[in-house]
């Protein structure tokens, strides 16, 4: 097939020059952009937070590519599981979301309303419930505070 | 005696100018951004990242939501292709 952007060039003939060694299992890779990343970021943070921190805690270690393969290919997973659980759910609130994204300069702040239905069809399709890390408990979460002026 | 009209002449050409540049600008942004606004205030994980949406879509503003990556994804970052076609042009 011919790739996009690469008109001339066609896939079929492309070889990888240095290939990874074949005694390591196959692992996916996640195929989403960077828009709907940012939309499902604090639910992958939130749900994959063990496996996050394994591989981090892994990398301050030795940041040889070799050490973190494990920990590297459970983020991974993760993260592609999270990413098929909200496209099997709530669609079309996250197409809306993540096309807001798009157009206003990947800005939370500019797409609350989306951003809330979104929330709400996630919450009742899994109870997943967005929390900003490390915010302050005594005051509400920005995305739930309703806004001083229209 | 009123104000001759070919006194505004000028001003009319100056505000055309203006309104010309403006229309160039807007319609060499918009095409180079597939219809959407100017990204802005980029750093360097913004950048990658887009180098990273070129590599899955072929443009740097196009936007996929595929859990799992196609297959070619694995070969053609620009690391692997050599230099006349490296895509980190961000």
């Amino acid at each position: 097939m011919v790739n996009p952007g690469y008109r001339n060039f066609k896939g079929e003939d492309w070889v990888d020059p240095t290939p990874p060694p074949s005694n390591l299992p196959h692992v996916d890779e996640i195929g989403s952009t960077s828009a709907p990343l940012k939309s499902a970021s604090f639910f992958i943070g939130s749900l994959c937070q063990e496996y996050n921190e394994d591989f981090m805690l892994c990398k301050n270690e030795n940041r040889d590519p070799q050490h973190c393969l494990l920990e590297g290919r459970k983020v991974t997973r993760c993260a592609i599981d999270v990413l098929q659980k909200i496209e099997s759910k709530c669609l079309d609130e996250f197409r809306n979301h993540w096309r807001c994204l798009d157009e206003k300069n990947q800005e939370f702040g500019r797409c609350r309303v989306p951003e809330r239905a979104y929330n709400e069809c996630l919450f009742r399709a899994f109870g997943w419930k967005k929390v900003v890390p490390d915010s302050p408990a005594n005051k509400p979460q920005i995305h739930e505070r309703t806004p001083l002026t229209k | 005696m009123p104000v001759p009209f070919e006194s505004f002449i000028p001003f009319g050409v100056i505000t055309g100018m203006f309104l010309a540049t403006a229309t160039g600008i807007r319609y060499a942004q918009t095409k180079r951004n597939e219809g959407k606004a100017v990204r802005y205030s980029l750093d360097d994980w913004d950048r990658k990242m887009m180098v990273r949406d070129k590599q899955l879509t072929g443009t740097m503003r196009g936007q996929v939501d595929n859990p799992i990556a196609p297959p070619e994804f694995k070969v053609n970052s620009s690391w692997k292709v050599y230099e006349s076609l490296r895509n980190d042009f961000a």
